[in-house]
């Protein structure tokens, strides 16, 4: 009965994320191609660029005039053919949308993999080691940096470096790239002690231990950005997160019992904090997939957000959908599996309840 | 067909060998030019520096990617990079650079601005708002209301060169014409009250009145549909504009717009549905363009392009007539053309469909203590030589760090690979050519030639300037029967002239073609040896991907094909060692060099035969293709020879052909590669893969080393075999833009004879006179009328003077008047100008008022290198 109710609930919940997918990435491809008016300005990109070529080319100039016309509208249909052009975009658009859905994700239309590959899924996967690496790195120091230091600040509200916390939070407001130059200006530029970006150093050492050496050293101001940029703030939000819980009645018995401070920390307040926590980790983890466009820029760093920022730029539709589906699935799926979770590690929480059941 | 392969195609024809007896050589020229230095075609670009050896300067070039160019600056500094290969024209990055004690620059001079009128009209048929710039006269107002040297001075912060004609500043055609020029361009200075005076007379005339200082037309204002581009200067240039226009009393709606959201309006828009009055426009030329005449057919007719833009053109009978007779080259003299020019230069003002604003100088940084050759047009990223050329000044180092913005922007093949231009810095350090232009001239010297005749129907237009070419002007031009003119796919074999014209052919121009004796001397940086089959498996591919019976054919290499068939006429081996070819051609060009450079591109390869058969064999299998194009309609990798999916495909092939040496085209190849050699030549290919992980092989002074793909670097470092002395190019390293001084009375009293003398040097020493086209003088009396233009005489080494008689100061009548010095240099492209202030007076009883108006105009004198 248990087995049959979960099973519904598992099988309506999936439908329902994927009609959500459907519907999201429909929606960004619609988006992405202006509702059809990227194909007026790609036609009139690709009547600009074939066009100023080849009034560039001496050579070409040095045909008849009716000759470089006639090889200027070959040269125009043959690209508007190559993009698909010819065809309306809304009979493209269910095209785009199958890839998207079979994760097939199609071949890019003007972008290539840094190797040379047109498949959207080799550009993609290409740069994501390096984005991994880069914000998964950044993110997870933060993510667990700040909880447990706002757990710790939690039990020591009013001290000196609470105080601290709460006026640094502010430094937020600006962005990693912002502090990334004043790193690389003070680091790279002045001091020479470490690189201006990049991911390696130029040549790459031959050793893959000297080329690991060399990887951790242009991590290093990156990374310092996004934790100057995000540490403080994600510790103040989850050391008031963390005191409200503290201030609860039961915790406040807790302490009265003569409960260690550990005990009442793992029992009282991190145990019912759990399910956001969670949800804040997963979340944590799929927002690595896209990067950071200015960042990465800033710090020539070869990651999806640059990618990402390319394609958008290059109207290269395949690519952004690739981008937007494989998120969109993430997404779904973390959905997915956050309820389960939420049953697992929450009492309170019951999947496919009857009425007035959470969840 | 890419453009590297176009390019190299389009180059002519081949047939006969051809009398001998009709070579006209300049043995005194060759002599004249040795003694003064220069390149001659026995020595190739001499001029050995002490300490050169051979090859490459350095060891190693190292590429790395860095788009930001105020973080490149400060890598500069920090020595992390010695060159940038991105021009900059930002001024404040400019003062940057100046104020850096490491960082010296180049400079070029390809790109330039301008405003774009549409001239439907008078009232758009689709909206009926009245399109005030439909009137010629109107947009010829334009030149006067807008002021050049404030857009140069303010907003490229000196950046830049004004702009009045078509003709590119920096380029031969504006010094040929400089006089013309300079004649319209004083004509055409800063005047809004004149400008307002014409829109006023001409807006009445279109039915509009002047409300409250607002041009109104049937009750509403007159709106003006500025597009404005937003990446660049273009943006300060539009708000400029925008202010002229509202003070001549237009309403400006001015729409600030990227290069993506502007195309569709400007060029993919019906001119007729009055989205926009005026664009902000941009060009670039990435080379110098020696012959500009085909400039006004290009911008100012319906010829000029298929859209809908240039078809709205209407331009007077008289420059429809000229622009076409200057495009297809029907004049018989230099003389000639020029006079047309000259016409069509005051046409093109008239007409002013467009309205050029300036040339835009970009800077290109380097580090202090390397030298490199940079392109006058194309700067550091256009430059064929700097491979050649780079180095430490001061020795010592041995690795350069080069930094672009991009890099491995699409895969690598030799037939239709990438062609953007920052892979093609790095891809020319690897690839010899037969030929390279002037940096400074856009003249062509030879590479891999020794020497070529260049055979012209008499009556065609045609020059020569260097001795390793020699020009012979011939009643009629017949093309042997058995040249080749074509290729069949089906038989894999080629075609003849007589099979294929049997009651014969005749052809605009033969050119013979003498390649360096130790030509099959080189190698391949994988060791094979240079040979024939090189050049012939080459020729061969061309011709058959643009055959729909073979297995390589490819669509998108059809409409250059036959561009180039339209005009080949044929192609033969005279001999094989040393290498002569001829081809036939109905294509000219108004030099010989770029007749020669052209013509021996079609027996020319940079890449080996048995690297290329691989992406043949590739291709015909349908598992990889050539070019974007044909990849995609195949659902197939766009093949890459450096990196990725297409380098297991070419290994499986790889491997094929050595089980089993394979030769593609063997009926037309066997005669000239053996199945020993190619056994030999796949194997040395496979040693390659196997120590460097792709399959770039070619030819150039630098092998490609190492490629970090996802990290954007790219190592390329000397190529051990490349034999050449590495002093070879190096005189192309500084160009010699000549200073000009002009000295002489600052009064002279009317009907007396004055002297002027014009100091031209370089560097401080005197402008060697059989380098210097000419020197010339234009003098302008007090109301800016030309009163008189001619040569000036030579007096010394760097001097010339000018000698003005009575009869000439009596026409000035008193007043303030200047006299500009027009420099022209055989081996720079760049004109230099200066202009001197002097004054004439009645008598001596008005030398105290003559005085104070020279200190008034003196510190106005203008010199400047365009």
């Amino acid at each position: 009965m248990i087995f049959a109710r979960v099973a519904r609930y598992i099988v309506g919940r999936g439908i329902s994320l994927f009609i959500t997918v459907v519907i999201g990435v429909y929606l960004a491809i619609l988006i992405a191609n202006m509702g059809g008016y990227v194909d007026e300005i790609r036609k009139a990109q690709i009547r600009e660029q074939v066009g100023s070529t080849m009034l560039a080319d001496p050579k070409m100039r040095a045909l008849p005039p009716g000759e470089v016309r006639r090889l200027m509208d070959q040269q125009i249909e043959l690209e508007e053919k190559r993009l698909g052009l010819d065809r309306h975009f809304i009979w493209r658009s269910f095209g785009y949308l199958k890839d998207a859905l079979t994760l097939s994700l199609g071949r890019a239309e003007r972008l290539t993999s840094d190797t040379g590959s047109r498949q959207v899924r080799a550009i993609l996967l290409e740069r994501l080691p390096a984005t991994l690496l880069l914000f998964g790195t950044a993110d997870l120091i933060i993510f667990f940096t700040a909880i447990f230091a706002a757990l710790s600040l939690s039990r020591r509200y009013g001290s000196f470096l609470d105080r601290a916390i709460v006026a640094l939070a502010p430094t937020s407001a600006a962005p990693a790239w912002f502090y990334g130059i004043f790193l690389i200006l003070i680091f790279a530029s002045v001091l020479h002690v470490l690189p201006f970006g990049g991911m390696v150093d130029v040549p790459p050492p031959e050793s893959r231990l000297a080329y690991a050496a060399s990887v951790l050293r242009h991590l290093v101001l990156p990374v310092a950005a996004i934790l100057v940029g995000s540490l403080f703030i994600g510790i103040y939000n989850w050391r008031t997160f963390f005191l409200i819980y503290a201030s609860e009645d039961y915790v406040e018995v807790a302490k009265a019992k003569g409960l260690p401070s550990g005990a009442i920390e793992r029992r009282y307040i991190l145990r019912p904090t759990l399910p956001p926590i969670i949800t804040s980790f997963a979340f944590t983890l799929i927002s690595l997939w896209g990067g950071a466009i200015i960042l990465e820029t800033v710090f020539s760093w070869p990651g999806l957000g640059r990618l990402l920022f390319q394609a958008v730029g290059q109207f290269d539709t395949p690519v952004i959908i690739g981008s937007v589906v494989i998120y969109a699935y993430l997404l779904a799926l973390t959905v997915f599996l956050l309820d389960i979770l939420y049953a697992l590690v929450d009492p309170r929480v019951k999947v496919g309840g009857e009425t007035g059941a959470s969840l | 067909m890419n453009r590297r392969s176009a390019l190299k195609l389009l180059g002519g024809l081949a047939a006969a060998l051809g009398g001998a007896a009709y070579v006209v050589f300049a043995p005194g020229e060759t002599k004249e030019r040795k003694a003064r230095g220069l390149p001659s075609a026995a020595a190739g670009p001499s001029r050995q520096s002490p300490q050169a050896g051979l090859g490459a300067w350095v060891d190693e070039v190292v590429f790395r990617e860095e788009a930001d160019k105020a973080k490149a600056i400060n890598m500069f500094e920090a020595d992390e990079i010695q060159v940038y290969g991105l021009g900059i024209s930002d001024p404040e990055l400019y003062r940057r650079i100046q104020a850096s004690r490491v960082i010296r620059y180049e400079t070029s001079y390809g790109s330039s601005s301008e405003l774009a009128f549409n001239p439907v009209g008078p009232t758009f048929p689709r909206t009926g708002e009245l399109n005030p710039f439909h009137v010629p006269a109107i947009r010829e107002a334009m030149n006067w209301l807008i002021d050049r040297e404030y857009i140069v001075d303010e907003i490229y912060g000196g950046l830049a060169v004004p702009r009045y004609l078509p003709l590119t500043t920096a380029f031969p055609d504006y010094a040929r014409l400089a006089d013309v020029a300079r004649r319209l361009e004083l004509y055409y200075a800063p005047n809004p009250d004149k400008a307002k005076a014409v829109i006023g007379r001409e807006m009445v005339k279109l039915g509009a009145k002047l409300v409250n200082g607002r041009w109104h037309y049937r009750d509403k204002p007159v709106r003006i549909i500025f597009i404005i581009r937003t990446e660049d200067l273009r943006r300060e240039i539009g708000d400029y504009v925008s202010t002229l226009l509202e003070s001549a009393g237009f309403t400006v709606d001015r729409q600030y717009k990227t290069a993506a959201e502007s195309s569709p309006i400007w060029i993919g828009s019906n001119p007729a549905d009055g989205r926009w009055h005026i664009y902000t426009g941009g060009w670039v030329s990435l080379a110098i363009d020696r012959d500009q005449a085909d400039m006004f057919n290009a911008y100012y007719t319906p010829r000029g392009r298929p859209d809908p833009l240039w078809q709205a053109y209407t331009p007077s009978p008289r420059l429809d007539k000229i622009a076409e007779i200057l495009d297809s080259r029907r004049y018989t003299t230099w003389a000639e053309r020029n006079e047309l020019m000259a016409e069509a230069l005051k046409l093109s003002l008239q007409d002013s469909v467009r309205v050029w604003l300036a040339d835009v100088v970009y800077i290109w940084p380097r580090r202090r203590e390397v030298v490199l050759a940079a392109d006058l047009a194309g700067g550091i990223a256009g430059s064929a030589l700097w491979p050649y050329t780079i180095r430490y000044a001061e020795g010592g180092r041995r690795r350069v760090n080069f930094a672009s913005p991009g890099m491995l922007t699409e895969p690598w093949n030799p037939i239709a690979g990438s062609n953007w231009i920052f892979d093609n810095i790095i891809i020319r350090a690897t690839q010899d050519a037969a030929a390279f232009p002037d940096p400074f001239t856009g003249l062509f010297w030879p590479q891999r030639i020794k020497a070529a005749e260049v055979y012209v129907q008499k009556g065609l237009p045609c020059v020569r300037t260097h001795d390793w070419v020699a020009l012979k002007f011939v009643p009629s031009i017949e093309v042997p029967r058995d040249a080749w003119i074509d290729w069949d796919a089906a038989a894999e074999k080629f075609v003849t002239v007589g099979q294929a014209h049997p009651r014969g052919l005749k052809a605009r121009t033969r050119t013979v073609i003498h390649y360096a004796d130790e030509l099959w001397q080189t190698s391949w940086h994988d060791g094979s040896r240079l040979s024939f089959a090189d050049f012939l498996f080459s020729l061969i591919v061309s011709f058959d991907r643009a055959k729909p019976q073979s297995a390589i054919f490819d669509e998108s290499a059809v409409p250059l094909f036959k561009t180039f068939m339209s005009h080949f006429r044929g192609a033969r081996v005279l001999r094989q060692n040393p290498l002569a070819v001829e081809i036939y051609s109905d294509q000219l060009f108004p030099d010989a060099e770029t007749i020669a450079a052209s013509r021996a591109g079609v027996f020319y390869s940079s890449v080996p035969w048995h690297e290329l058969a691989l992406g043949v064999m590739a291709e015909k299998n349908r598992e990889l293709a050539f070019s974007a194009s044909k990849a995609d309609r195949l659902k197939v990798e766009w093949m890459s020879y450096i990196g990725g999916p297409s380098l297991a495909v070419l290994d499986r092939h790889l491997a094929a052909a050595l089980r089993e040496p394979v030769i593609p085209y063997a009926a037309a190849m066997a005669e000239h590669a053996s199945r020993r050699e190619a056994r030999e030549r796949y194997e040395k290919l496979q040693a390659w893969r196997r120590s460097r992980g792709h399959f770039w092989v070619s030819n150039g002074p630098f092998y490609l080393h190492a490629i970090y793909p996802v990290e954007k670097i790219v190592v390329v470092r000397k190529a051990p075999q490349f034999g050449d002395a590495s002093g070879k190019w190096l005189r192309f390293v500084e160009p010699r833009i000549a200073d000009v001084e002009v000295n002489g009375p600052r009064m002279v009293e009317t009907g007396a004879a004055a002297e002027f003398e014009i100091k031209v040097t370089f560097g401080g020493r005197p402008y060697p006179s059989e380098d210097i086209e000419f020197v010339r003088f234009l003098v302008f009396d007090s109301r800016g009328e030309l009163v008189d233009a001619a040569d000036a005489g030579r007096a010394g080494d760097g001097l010339w003077q000018v000698k003005l008689g009575a009869d000439q100061t009596a026409r000035l009548g008193s007043g303030a008047n200047r006299l500009e010095a027009v420099v022209t240099s055989k081996v720079v492209a760049v004109p230099s100008q200066k202009t001197f202030w002097f004054v004439t007076v009645d008598s001596g009883a008005k030398i105290q008022k003559a005085q104070r108006s020279v200190e008034r105009v003196a510190p106005d004198e203008k010199g400047s290198r365009r």
